[in-house]
This record gives structure tokens, sequence and C-alpha cells, in this order.
């Protein structure tokens, strides 16, 4: 009860003080409140981004090779992350000849060629942005592409350029209502015309579930007039065989490309790379976003010593009517651990909205190691930089701080 | 209640030691009414602080109610100034953003153990037999200076204290107030036994109390000159 009472007393002067000073309240937690908003919001968007992008290789088949222009992975220098920069950009530019040239391998039960485009699908009522994908049919089964309705394209419709398409589940759904309405219906890409003929089931997958699947012959009309593709996927039903398929395929590349204009990696090695890479850009960004709290711990600090002096003859008074130093030191430290609380919970609040925001078209997440950071390092900012200022007022002389104008 | 013996206090302006308090010994005895009375500089506001255990002798043993208090750590000294002593200054000394009946209850929030009554209950008997209830959730600087001594006497009181010490109580008020508040200082004293020591320059003031000391340059003297 009178702990109780000792701290509601603490906290209700404290609270009283940042009534009469709204402004300076405000601005003085500002730095702390910008400072937890970015740190949350960068370790939100980068999670997103980290499980996103794991999210998108792991909805991948199993024992999957993927065969990317550029020296993406650099496993024969070890220079991954440094490398990944100059990955897509340059190297190699993989055509149907490549793509030939690999199905020659045995051992390797599936091999699909990989083009790829963000483009506009209509419907004849609704338009909608979706990820274009021109393969062949052992991409479903490379991808794990199941079907819900209709069924998907055969090595003949990619032969014959014929104009039939898979749908993913969510554009199907926004633009034809349902999965079933969406087959036999036409959609324009472009200046193409494609009658879709199957729609996949949900994969929970953004990518996979916006995307339209037709034969790579048929992208070579005008989406792709290059003919080129972004990617080789290979994949073999035998874990023992990817060795083999990775060693087979090396060779066969060489033939025509230089050893750094392209790469050969497994599913696993991309994932290990694009980890490592977010972990250092995560670090790197919170290391930024870090310096803002301090630069805000710095202003608490400034704020209190000047409220220190302010209150210097009330100082006085209680230490009069027998406050202890430490009752000093704690009524100075609530006030500091109030005021970087409360920009630390504004931060939360807005870093909350910004992701709640963007959600929409961005794979944010806020989890609880946000809202637990923000609390730590908010509490522990006021009390670290308010410590000095309240020592200074425990230890003021009763005599002199009383006399103080 | 409390004996002074052989209490010096002494402060460097650079190097030049400078005595306020020069070896006093003193007795204030339980339920006194007592006026310590010098020029300003004589050291009479040094020695109410010492007897107050606002400051530390240089030298010397305070004594209160028997026990040497003369040495004790911050928290025994801050608790007797929470439970004992009551004081009274010549500027009033309360906090401007806080009310009136929160300026009375401040002793109160600093209590270690258990009130023995309602906090509350209590601030407002005392603001109600100064006439100043009515002001109670007022903040002191919209009442006159006789109301904020009457609050800081209240403030004084409100933790049942043996003693109160009152530094210039009249300085910063018009006589007929100050006459006021020495009476009410009076009236407490002959009422409830409170033991009361007035520090002042003023004869007038000192007059009233049953008994006088006179300080002049940091010691007690026999007749103020």
């Amino acid at each position: 009860m009178k702990l109780r009472n000792g701290w509601l007393h603490l906290v209700k002067t404290a609270l009283e003080d940042f009534k009469r000073n709204k402004v300076r309240t405000l601005l003085t937690s500002l730095g702390i409140m910008i400072g937890v908003l970015s740190v949350v919001l960068l370790i939100a968007l980068g999670l997103g981004l980290k499980n996103y992008i794991k999210g998108q290789f792991e909805s991948l088949g199993a024992n999957l090779i993927i065969i990317f222009p550029g020296n993406i992975s650099g496993s024969e220098d070890g220079g991954g992350v440094a490398n990944f920069g100059s990955g897509f950009a340059g190297g190699a530019k993989f055509d149907e000849k490549d793509y030939l040239n690999l199905t020659r391998i045995s051992e390797a039960d599936y091999v699909a060629p990989m083009y790829m485009k963000s483009s506009i699908v209509e419907s004849t009522t609704d338009k909608k942005i979706g990820s274009i994908m021109g393969t062949n049919e052992d991409a479903f089964k490379l991808m794990n592409i199941e079907i819900e309705e209709g069924s998907v394209f055969d090595k003949n419709d990619v032969q014959s350029r014929n104009k039939n398409g898979v749908l993913g589940n969510n554009i199907a759904e926004q633009l034809f209502g349902s999965p079933s309405d969406a087959v036999g219906n036409i959609v324009r890409v472009d200046d193409l015309r494609i009658r879709i003929i199957g729609v996949a089931k949900k994969k929970g997958d953004r990518e996979m579930d916006n995307a339209l699947i037709i034969p790579y012959r048929t992208t070579f009309a005008s989406l792709n007039p290059d003919k080129t593709f972004f990617a080789i996927y290979l994949g073999t039903t035998n874990e023992d065989n990817v060795p083999v398929v990775k060693e087979k395929a090396k060779d066969i590349l060489l033939k025509r490309y230089k050893k750094d204009e392209f790469s050969v990696t497994e599913q696993t090695e991309i994932l290990s790379t694009v980890n490592q890479i977010f972990t250092i850009v995560n670090a790197i960004l919170v290391a930024i976003g870090s310096i803002s709290l301090i630069v805000g711990g710095i202003g608490i600090m400034n704020i209190m010593y000047a409220t220190v002096t302010e209150r210097t003859k009330e100082v006085g008074i209680r230490r009069a009517v027998g406050a202890t130093e430490i009752d000093i030191l704690r009524q100075f430290l609530t006030e500091s651990l109030l005021l970087s609380l409360f920009g630390g919970i504004l931060g939360l609040i807005i870093a909350s909205l910004i992701v709640l925001g963007i959600r929409a078209f961005f794979p944010a997440s806020l989890n609880l190691l946000a809202v637990v950071i923000s609390f730590v390092v908010s509490s522990a900012i006021g009390i670290f930089f308010g410590v000095f200022p309240a020592r200074r007022a425990a230890k003021l002389p009763p005599i002199e701080a009383i006399r103080y104008e | 209640m409390i004996k002074l013996e052989n209490v010096s206090k002494s402060y460097y302006l650079g190097d030049e030691e400078v005595k306020a308090v020069d070896n006093i010994n003193l007795t204030i005895k339980e339920k006194e009414f007592i006026g310590i009375l010098g020029s300003s500089g004589s050291g009479k506001s040094t020695l109410m602080h010492l007897i107050g255990l606002l400051e530390q002798p240089t030298s010397g043993r305070i004594l209160l109610e028997g026990k040497d208090v003369s040495q004790l750590k911050d928290i025994e000294l801050s608790k007797v100034r929470n439970r004992k002593v009551g004081f009274v200054f010549q500027s009033f000394n309360l906090i401007n953003r806080f009310t009136v009946l929160e300026n009375v209850l401040l002793p109160t929030k600093y209590s270690k153990e258990p009130l023995p009554f309602d906090p509350v209950t209590r601030a407002e008997e005392l603001l109600r037999r100064f006439g100043i209830s009515e002001r109670k959730s007022f903040f002191p600087n919209k009442i006159s200076g006789g109301q904020q001594q009457r609050v800081a006497i209240a403030r004084a009181l409100v933790m049942h204290p043996k003693m109160i010490l009152a530094d210039e109580p009249t300085g910063n008020l018009d006589s007929k107030t100050g006459d006021e508040i020495i009476n009410i200082l009076k009236g407490l004293n002959k009422e409830f036994g409170v033991t009361v020591v007035i520090v002042t320059h003023e004869h007038d003031v000192a007059a009233k109390t049953y008994r006088q000391i006179y300080i002049k340059d940091g010691q007690t003297v026999d007749k103020y000159l």
C-alpha cells in the first residue's frame, strides 16, 4: 500500500509536469520516438522481406537445381555476399538451345526454362498485375503446382505455341470471381489472348498465386522477342543425383559460357546466401536506427539537466520535509523513464500503423521481438541517460537548494 | 528535547574559513516557545539549519532526545526531518505546481512507515483550523502571503512533529499578518505543546517568545546589542 502510494505520487508528479510542458515533453520524446520507430520498422521490413524470399524458395519442390546468369552464389570462391550485386546484371543470357542441351542430362528428370515478367492481365471486366511465367510442362512438377480446376498445358501446347495458360488462385478469383469461372475464359496480356485451361491451388505465395503460367514458346511472339530466359530449373526425383546433375549442367554450359557467367545452385545454397545477406543488411539498418535512439537519449539527458536546475528549490523543499537522496533520485528517474517510454510507445504505435498500411503491397510483419525491444530499449535509455541528471539533483545540498531562486 | 554541545559550523570562501556557528552550547526543552535573535549574517539561520538537521556540524555534538544525531546518514536524517521537525520559511517555500492540499500532504509522501492517521483528513483539518480550507484546491501563487504562510505551517504540522522551526516567518509579511502568524505559532505551542523555535532579526517578534537567545558572530551572547 505504502509503496504503491509512493510510486503513484512519483508518476503523478511526473505526469503533471508533462502536462505543464506539453510541447517540451513531446519534443523530448520525439527523439526516442523516431529511434524506436526506425528500429521497429527496419526489423519489420527486414524480417518480412527475408521470410518472403525464404517462402518463395521453400515453396519450390525439393532436389531443385537452379541455373542463374552471373555469379550469384559464388560457391567457387566463397564470396557469395560480395558478388550478389553483380549477379543477375552481367553474365549469360540463356536461350532455347541451352535449355535443349540441358534436357540431355539423363539424371535430370525435369528441366524447365523460366521466363518471368510482371504485366497487366485483363479479363473482359477487370485487370490485375500478374507475374507472367513462360515455361514448360515440367515446371508444374518442379514447383509443386497443383491444379484446383481444369488442367495444365502439355508438351504439345509448348511445341505448337498454343495460347493456353494456367492462372494462380488469387488472380483467378480477382478476375473471374472464382477458379471454376476462370476456366475456359480468355485473358489478355499485351497483345496475346490466352485461354485459361486451369487454375492452380492456393500456395500462400504472392508471386505464384498471382501467376499466369504459359508455354515458353508462346512468349516468343511479343512478350519475349529476345527469346531468353531468366533461369533454367532442373529437378531430380532422386536426391543422390543432385551432384551429378550439377556437374553435367556445368560441363554443358561451359561449352558456351565462361565460368563466371552463370551459376548452378541448389535451393539450399540460395537460401543460405539470402539469409546471410539479410542478416548483414538488417544489422546495418538496426545500427543506423540505434544512432537516433542514442541521440534521443542525449536529448532526454539535456532536458532532465534543465529540469533539475529549474526545480532546484523544489528539491530543497522536498529534502526539508523528509525526502531522502534516493527519493529525489527516484523522482527524476521516473520522469526520464516515463519520457522515454512515452516516446517508445508512440514510436511503436506509429510503426505498427505503417506496417499495417504497407502490408497490402509489402510483406512486412511486426513480431513480439519488436515490441519487447521497443519497451526494453526505451526504458534502458530513459534510465541510463536519466541517471546522471537525477544524481545531480539527489546530491544537491538541501540548504543551498532551498535558497536557490 | 534538543541539546547542542560545542557545535561549530564553518564554510570555506575560497581558502578562507568562515565560522558561521562558533562553539555554541544550547539546550531547547520540550514545549518551549523560544526566539533566536540576531542580525543578518550573525549565523542564526545556520544555527536553525543545524537544529533542524538540514546541515551537519563541522564539530561538536547535537543530541535529539538524548541521541547523538550529528553523524547520522542521509536516510536517518531524512527520517528525523520527516517525523520530528517541521520547517516554516521566510519565503514560504511552497511548490507552486501543486495545490494547497498537495503541498500540505507532501511530507506524508516521504514517510517510510505506514502513517497512524489518514493524511487527507489530517491535512484538511489543519487547513480548516487556519481558516483556509476553501483555498485547498488553489495553487500557492493564487493566494495571499499570509495564506501561503498558513499553508506552510499546516505542512510543517501534518506529520505531528515535536518541534517547529520558523526562519523569519514574518519577514515577507506586513506587521498585522505577521502578528497573526506568530499568534498561530503561539497557539500551537500552548494547545498542543509543540516546541516552537522562531529565528528572527526583529526585536518585537522575539519579544513575543518566552525565552530569547541572542546570536552574534556565530556565538551566543548575553544581550543583543
